[in-house]
């Protein structure tokens, strides 16, 4: 019954449900694109920073992280393949040996990063492959072919096809030296990264810095990225005590912190905004309600209890923030939905994500149906709370006083 | 009886010290090393030729293994080169280079640019002294740029020739030990022939660097050339 | 007559008390909020800036040309007391320093690190960046011998070095042979400027000359402004004058930091237009409900021969009252808020790790401009203004007799 009296009322007072309407709809769009964008844009950063070369999960020997020495590395890369062989969740598994050397061409040395990678595996781990700006990218069988970043080319000024030497140390505290063509020179818009890195073939780099079978870390694509950290868990039993797996969340802690506090900074700016609009609803039930003052005062004049006339309010609104609220996901999750196959593209801030270690401008939104939802109930509770003061100080009046308002 | 006794002992360990410099590094030598690396996964043994004036300049060839032969490094004072036959290059190593391990060794590039500048950068002190050997201590100069706090050297008497030195930092932990056994006659003196370099920090603890000087001429004259830029590629032959 | 204009329009907010009172919260609480938000993203964003200004670029810096590109002590800055004349005699510049600095080693009996050795002269530093104002342990000083050395945070943690550990600095000089020098830790200094953090080391100036053996020449010449204005026109006055000179302004050495203000700056927008736009919609909601209720009211008044005019001032007034009363509220909130975290910073330590990561202090200042409460007042009165219109509208359309009559 109170269903029915509600829903005749407010299509009795079609401009204030209207409006009350389209405000709450808007607020909800504007919480469930803000919550996508915010969620969507973290997302891509720690995305963007963890893939261009952290990868997800990381594993190395369980004292390298602490003391990166050529006594800490994994001795039996093979055997680690083998164990995780058939562990599920492993997407990609691929190792890396990395070394810190001196790059000469001409009269220039500069030191620098050589790492020896699995070209095929690691152009599925990172955004090497992706970042080739001029020649070609590696191939397995490539040997003293190198793949360069952009700075360090420029510093060592030579492009593709021309020679760079290398010294170093080898994995048996050899000395390793070699002469290296640029087969290509990559970009990924990270400077200290372009600045120092350079890449061949691993089974090249084995040979000459006697690392057969040798690795500084494995890289982990996981099939589920988010799910990276229990992977890391799974990881560290399957190899033992002797192996330290670690995901993103440890690797990168700071960028963690870092989205953390932009989240808190989002939310506290969402929450001013609510504030705004929930005195604007109260507002607007405040007025709707004190128009009804005499047609409330008659139902009690012919017997209505207080508590029926406070049913049938609360029903109106009710229903009024239901359909905004679906009204608003729906907007808002369309965009959300929208901006996610074609992401807002920020050109012209390169160097502002740069910075935050992001070599792209482009954000796609996230769309999470639960977190639609949630965001959907949140609105849903604030605009029915929103009404509630001015319901109550209405039913307050005695049913004379109420009739003669004016 | 006049002169404080203290002063006097200062006096006779910078002596002893520079004696002690002679002795190793004579006023030219030619010697040949072996260099046996010692790390808790594998031995490696190098063997190279060394020229040297003095403390000054010295040019070092590496003779085996065959695949590093004809590396050669020139050190004039305070700077440093190398030249790798592979690779047809001279490099000057940069400054951020010179504390890294020389060829993977226990010591560092710096260690062999200023490896004997001893009588220049500490004041000695004699701590004790035996029948058989003095033990004094190598405080750096406040100019001098040595990351150590201290050193302590034993001296075997009466050749006045290295036992051993003690590095320690500045806190007084002990970061390495350098040992200089088997004593015996090469050219024209006696010479302890056998150096091991133990590092005690946690990290590198258990390596070692064995230094074996198989044959060693001291005080000819050597040639001038090869103290050169050049000489790194034309002796590398 | 004005008064009495005022006084009706104060007696009918008076009479729908709660109503209004729930406006000028409405006003007052949305303002209070967009205060400090502007106050605190300014903050951050004007605190990153001039911790790159003041640590490292200045708002103008000097370098010899090509130095940037391939940093050498052969590429220095040659003829320093005729720019430091120069810079002394211009009004503009508030303050400018002088910077050595060479690529180079720490190192320390059981570490070692690259870095990056600046010889500094500490006191111009001080009147000039406020370079004390970083220091996070030990003391602002180089000592009676100059032989101490400030060093960045992040490498002293690297380092693992404490304040009077010893500390040897290395470096190529203009000779071409690697010299050291033995220096004392002074003091431990924070920028939250990554690079200095991470890699500076600060030696006098005079020790670097000696060290690097440069007698003359330096490589960075820094400059402050009295006023930002100033910055376009004094550089091209400098470049004009040492043409063989590099001359660049702070955010072409940190293109990322002026990308953030913009940012912030379109962000703020965005926000204040959605804040009053909502808050307009609130009191357009109040404005037409009240006009609407008493169209009766308004019809006698016209009846008895008030001119429309006057029941427009009245309105407006009305109007006016609400949005004055919510902005001096909400002012008077917003701005006591901003003087708190002015004085006593927003303090985010739990979180700095994650700031540190990206240059930003784990305290934030508010700032405090004339012109977010005069912004402000100028949204608020439209968003007051405005909302009457369609009122007033509805009330012309009315025809007073039919008002008289209806109910």
């Amino acid at each position: 019954m109170f269903f029915k009296i509600a829903v005749r009322n407010i299509r009795a007072y079609k401009k204030r449900s209207i409006i009350t309407v389209i405000l709450l709809a808007c607020t909800t769009a504007l919480l469930v694109f803000a919550t996508a964008y915010m969620d969507g844009s973290h997302e891509r950063m720690i995305r963007s920073s963890v893939e261009i070369y952290p990868g997800y999960v990381q594993i190395t020997h369980r004292d390298f992280r602490d003391s990166p020495s050529l006594e800490n590395l994994i001795f039996d890369a093979g055997q680690v393949t083998a164990a995780l062989a058939d562990l599920p969740g492993i997407a990609v598994l691929t190792p890396r040996y990395e070394s810190f050397v001196l790059f000469a061409a001409g009269n220039k040395a500069v030191g620098g990063m050589l790492t020896g990678i699995d070209p095929a595996k690691e152009g599925r781990v990172s955004r090497l492959w992706e970042s080739r700006k001029q020649g070609e990218y590696l191939e397995e069988t490539d040997s003293a072919l190198v793949y360069m970043g952009s700075e360090l080319a420029r510093r060592l000024k030579v492009g593709v096809n021309d020679e760079v030497a290398f010294v170093g140390t080898g994995a048996d505290y050899s000395f390793s030296a070699d002469t290296l063509r640029v087969k290509g020179i990559f970009r990924t818009g990270l400077f200290d990264f372009d600045n120092r890195a350079a890449f061949v073939a691993k089974s090249y780099l084995d040979r000459v810095m006697g690392a057969e079978n040798y690795a500084t870390h494995f890289i982990v694509l996981p099939a589920r990225p988010e799910e990276a950290a229990e992977l890391a868990a799974a990881i560290g039993e399957r190899l033992g005590p002797e192996y330290e797996a670690a995901s993103w969340r440890q690797t990168m802690a700071g960028l963690v912190q870092a989205m953390r506090v932009d989240t808190i900074f989002g939310y506290i700016t969402l929450g001013i905004i609510f504030i705004v609009i929930f005195f604007v609803v109260m507002i607007y039930t405040m007025l709707a309600v004190s128009a009804r003052l005499r047609e409330i005062g008659i139902l009690r004049a012919v017997g209505t209890e207080p508590g029926q006339v406070w049913r049938m309010l609360v029903m109106e609104s009710v229903l009024l923030a239901l359909v905004s609220v679906v009204a608003g996901g729906l907007i808002g999750g369309s965009l959300a939905y929208y901006f996610k196959l074609h992401p807002i593209v920020f050109s012209g801030f390169e160097e502002q994500f740069k910075q935050y270690g992001l070599a792209m401008t482009d954000m796609p939104t996230a769309f999470a149906p639960l977190v639609i939802v949630r965001d959907m109930a949140l609105m849903f509770v604030l605009s029915v709370a929103a009404t509630l003061y001015p319901i109550h100080k209405v039913n307050g009046y005695r049913p004379i006083e109420a009739m003669h308002h004016v | 009886m006049v002169f404080p006794p203290r002063l006097a002992r200062a006096d006779e360990a910078a002596e002893i010290i520079k004696k002690v410099e002679d002795n190793l590094n004579g006023r030219s030598a030619v010697l040949k090393i072996a260099m046996i690396i010692k790390t808790s996964r594998a031995t490696r043994t190098m063997k190279m030729e060394s020229f040297s004036v003095g403390s000054e300049k010295s040019f070092i060839k590496i003779t085996y293994p065959g695949k590093d032969y004809g590396i050669t490094f020139l050190k004039i004072n305070d700077a440093m080169w190398q030249y790798v036959p592979r690779i047809e290059k001279i490099i000057k190593i940069p400054a951020s280079m010179m504390l890294q391990s020389w060829m993977g060794t226990d010591f560092s590039n710096d260690d062999l640019v200023r490896e004997s500048s001893i009588s220049r950068d500490y004041t000695a002190k004699i701590l004790s002294q035996s029948d058989t050997a003095y033990e004094i201590e190598l405080l750096p100069q406040p100019e001098a740029a040595v990351v150590w706090g201290k050193l302590v050297m034993g001296v075997a008497k009466p050749e006045l020739l290295p036992q051993s030195v003690r590095y320690y930092d500045e806190e007084g932990v002990l970061v390495r030990i350098l040992e200089y056994t088997e004593v015996k006659r090469l050219g024209d003196r006696l010479y302890p022939s056998r150096w091991v370099m133990l590092p005690q920090d946690k990290e590198k603890y258990g390596n070692q660097t064995i230094i074996e000087i198989t044959e060693a001429t001291f005080d000819v004259e050597i040639d001038e050339e090869y103290f050169s830029k050049r000489a790194l590629q034309r002796f590398s032959e | 007559m004005f008064r009495i204009t005022c006084r009706i329009a104060w007696a009918s907010l008076a009479r729908r008390g709660s109503r209004s009172l729930l406006v000028v919260l409405m006003i007052a609480m949305s303002l209070w909020g967009l205060l400090f938000l502007e106050g605190i993203y300014d903050g951050m964003t004007e605190q990153m800036i001039s911790n790159a200004i003041r640590s490292d670029s200045g708002q103008i810096s000097l370098f010899a040309a090509g130095y940037r590109q391939d940093p050498d002590l052969d590429r220095l800055i040659s003829q320093t007391e005729e720019v430091g004349r120069l810079l002394d005699n211009d009004r503009r510049v508030r303050s400018h320093v002088q910077r050595l600095r060479q690529d180079g080693l720490a190192a320390t009996a059981h570490y070692a690190r690259s870095v990056t050795v600046f010889g500094v002269d500490l006191g111009a530093e001080r009147a000039h960046g406020r370079l004390d104002r970083y220091l996070i342990a030990g003391a602002y000083d180089f000592g009676d011998r100059k032989k101490g050395v400030l060093l960045g945070a992040r490498l002293a943690d690297k380092l693992k070095v404490k304040i009077g550990g010893k500390l040897i600095v290395s470096a190529q000089n203009s000779a071409q042979e690697v010299a050291g020098v033995a220096l004392t830790i002074t003091g431990i200094v924070r920028a939250n400027n990554m690079a200095l953090d991470e890699a500076a080391v600060f030696i006098d100036m005079d020790k670097a000359r000696e060290l690097f053996m440069t007698p003359t020449g330096v490589s960075q010449i820094c400059v402050i402004l009295q006023d930002e204005q100033d910055i376009a026109a004094l550089r091209q006055e400098l470049q004009q004058r040492f043409p063989d000179l590099e001359v660049l302004r702070w955010d072409e050495i940190y293109p990322a930091l002026l990308q953030g203000r913009v940012m912030m700056k379109g962000f703020n927008l965005v926000m204040s237009l959605l804040i009053f736009g909502v808050a307009g919609l609130g009191i357009f909601g109040v404005m037409v409900v009240s006009v609407l209720e008493r169209l009766r009211e308004f019809g006698i008044m016209l009846a008895i021969g008030t001119s429309f005019s006057r029941v427009r001032q009245i309105i407006f007034t009305e109007s006016f009252i609400l949005g004055a009363t919510g902005y001096l509220a909400g002012s008077l909130l917003g701005g006591a808020t901003l003087v708190y975290f002015y004085h006593h910073g927003l303090d985010l330590t739990v979180f700095s790790q994650g700031l540190q990561e990206f240059g930003m202090d784990a305290i934030t200042y508010a700032v405090i401009r004339p012109q977010y409460f005069l912004t402000a007042f100028g949204a608020v009165m439209l968003a007051t203004l405005v909302s009457v219109l369609i009122p007033l509208r509805l009330l012309k359309k009315s025809n007073p007799i039919e008002a008289i009559n209806k109910v």
